[in-house]
């Protein structure tokens, strides 16, 4: 004979996703992308599917960076485009590549015309093979401290780009910008922890491909508190339900929950972007 | 709705060499927790146990600490001319006395090439008699899995497709070729990729494993749940699909 399982319990968050595949608060993905991808089958990569399935599960706005921003050297104006195609839902980062400065230029240049749509920058140093500490990306990160702007960073462990080492030296050293750190140094959980700890209060834990991980979100919590976690996806990579599955799976408090999947969101950008 | 019946088919237990990994107890814990019925499991050390070892420690662990057997375990086997374990006709006939009713394999630990020269005594019976021949031993080594399935294309048998990268350009070609191959999904992210494969292939081709203890149980069950596909597919998926694997296997 089952017990009672954590989808069974009236009026639940696990509950309301499973019964209804929603919830009754909005929920922010703070880490996405679009467009078609040289290395995966994705169906779901243009927007129009995208905006389908968020708004099945009641995502009220994703953060997204073009793919054509991170792994070619243009894209931000698509991705703006594709803001414009669906206002209620999009948001965007513009995508830094450091090896092209004057492409750097040119897009922050653009970034008040691009409002209400841009929010922040993305850094995928991985990928861009310079490492964040770099000073070719001194001139994005003066830009986001001006303004205090989110900056998503891909982040992993042992990474010499985006590692934990140079994430901690990253954001103890610029206290203005909104570091959000994706994937949260994945590994090196220490790492993420001292990032959080030993920062001006300016760093959050970004969770795309930690949830359903077994115990890791529980561990997270336990290290920094669930008011320095943010819920991501990488939409198109990663399914939003399996995600949202990750999170309200885990043995945490729904104010934990909720506080990582949307209150969080809204206590850094407002109710109202 | 129906109440869906989960059999997680990828779940792992007991300690490996180098850390302490969940064991019986903990799976169960989690299935009671996320309302899992049953599972199949191989045992977490199966890679530096051996075989051998491997083959009398899971059903100890099973018969010890599994009472209500929601748990059916896979046997591993190695090549037939080392006579290290039972031959064909003795091997199969024991798998049910050791709780056992899939089998498994592993030739990248256990130092052989996996093919018919070396498999062919113990997977030729296998296949007369429908059992389930479980590859997570194979999983993100493509190019070994598809020169597997080319030596043994009328299988029974469930490879691993979840990598959190999406891997529908190695799964598909594999599900279109070989009719007895069916994918399981642990790991596999896809946004609504599970409804896609579905549609595709069919969702009798599709079987719902976490893989715990990487993964909980929990996130890959709302995904499934939540995948917007039909009730009947979701059940099939979730577990029907493997429990008719095991009505047609002869152990």
């Amino acid at each position: 004979m089952l017990k009672q399982s954590i989808w069974e319990k009236a009026g639940s968050i696990p509950a309301k996703f499973w019964n209804e595949g929603r919830a009754d608060f909005p929920v922010y993905d703070m880490h996405g992308h679009m467009g078609s991808h040289y290395g995966i089958y994705m169906a779901r990569g243009e927007a129009p599917e995208m905006v389908a399935h968020l708004k099945r599960i009641g995502v009220r706005h994703l953060c997204f960076s073009h793919h054509e921003a991170l792994f070619g050297t243009e894209g931000n104006a698509l991705a703006v485009e594709m803001c414009r195609r669906f206002p209620d839902t999009l948001r965007m980062y513009v995508g830094i590549n450091p090896n092209f400065p004057e492409k750097i230029k040119r897009d922050l240049a653009m970034f008040d015309k691009w409002q209400p749509y841009a929010v922040g920058l993305k850094f995928l140093a991985d990928y861009h093979k310079v490492p964040v500490t770099d000073p070719r990306y001194e001139y994005a990160l003066k830009f986001a401290s001006e303004r205090k702007l989110p900056v998503l960073n891909h982040t992993w462990g042992t990474s010499p780009y985006a590692g934990g080492k140079v994430m901690l030296d990253l954001v103890t050293k610029w206290s203005e910008p909104k570091f959000f750190l994706g994937h949260c140094i994945f590994g090196e959980w220490d790492y993420a922890e001292r990032c959080v700890k030993e920062s001006a209060g300016n760093v959050w834990l970004e969770l795309t491909a930690v949830p359903g991980e077994r115990g890791r979100i529980e561990d997270l919590v336990r290290r920094v508190g669930s008011k320095r976690i943010l819920y991501g996806t990488d939409l198109p990579w990663f399914d939003e339900y399996q995600a949202v599955g990750g999170v309200v799976s885990a043995d945490i408090t729904e104010d934990d929950m909720r506080n990582i999947l949307y209150r969080n969101a809204e206590s850094i950008l407002g109710k109202d972007w | 709705m129906e109440k869906i019946r989960f059999f997680d088919v990828c779940c792992g237990v007991g300690n490996s060499a180098v850390k302490p990994r969940p064991g019986v107890a903990e799976l169960l814990a989690d299935m009671d927790r996320f309302g899992v019925e049953r599972a199949l499991v191989y045992h977490n050390c199966l890679n530096t146990l051996g075989a051998e070892s491997a083959n009398r420690e899971l059903p100890r662990m099973l018969r010890e600490e599994d009472p209500e057997h929601r748990l059916t375990g896979a046997l591993c086997i190695l090549p037939s001319q080392c006579p290290e374990l039972p031959p064909p006709d003795r091997f199969f006939a024991a798998m049910k006395e050791n709780l056992c009713s899939a089998i498994t394999l592993d030739p990248f630990s256990h130092r052989y090439v996996p093919c018919r020269l070396t498999l062919g005594a113990y997977l030729d019976v296998a296949e007369k008699r429908r059992i389930p021949v479980l590859l997570n031993a194979f999983a993100g080594k493509w190019n070994d899995l598809y020169a597997f399935l080319r030596e043994f294309p009328r299988l029974q048998c469930i490879f691993h497709g979840g990598d959190k990268w999406g891997n529908d350009r190695y799964i598909r070609p594999l599900l279109e070729a070989y009719p007895g191959a069916r994918v399981e999904l642990a790991g596999y992210w896809v946004p609504e990729g599970i409804a896609d494969l579905a549609r595709a292939y069919g969702p009798e081709r599709i079987l719902w494993g976490s893989g715990f203890p990487q993964y909980n149980q929990g996130s890959s069950m709302l995904q499934l749940k939540q995948s917007g596909l039909d009730e009947a597919a979701i059940a099939l998926i979730a577990g029907k699909n493997f429990e008719n694997m095991l009505e047609a296997a002869q152990c």
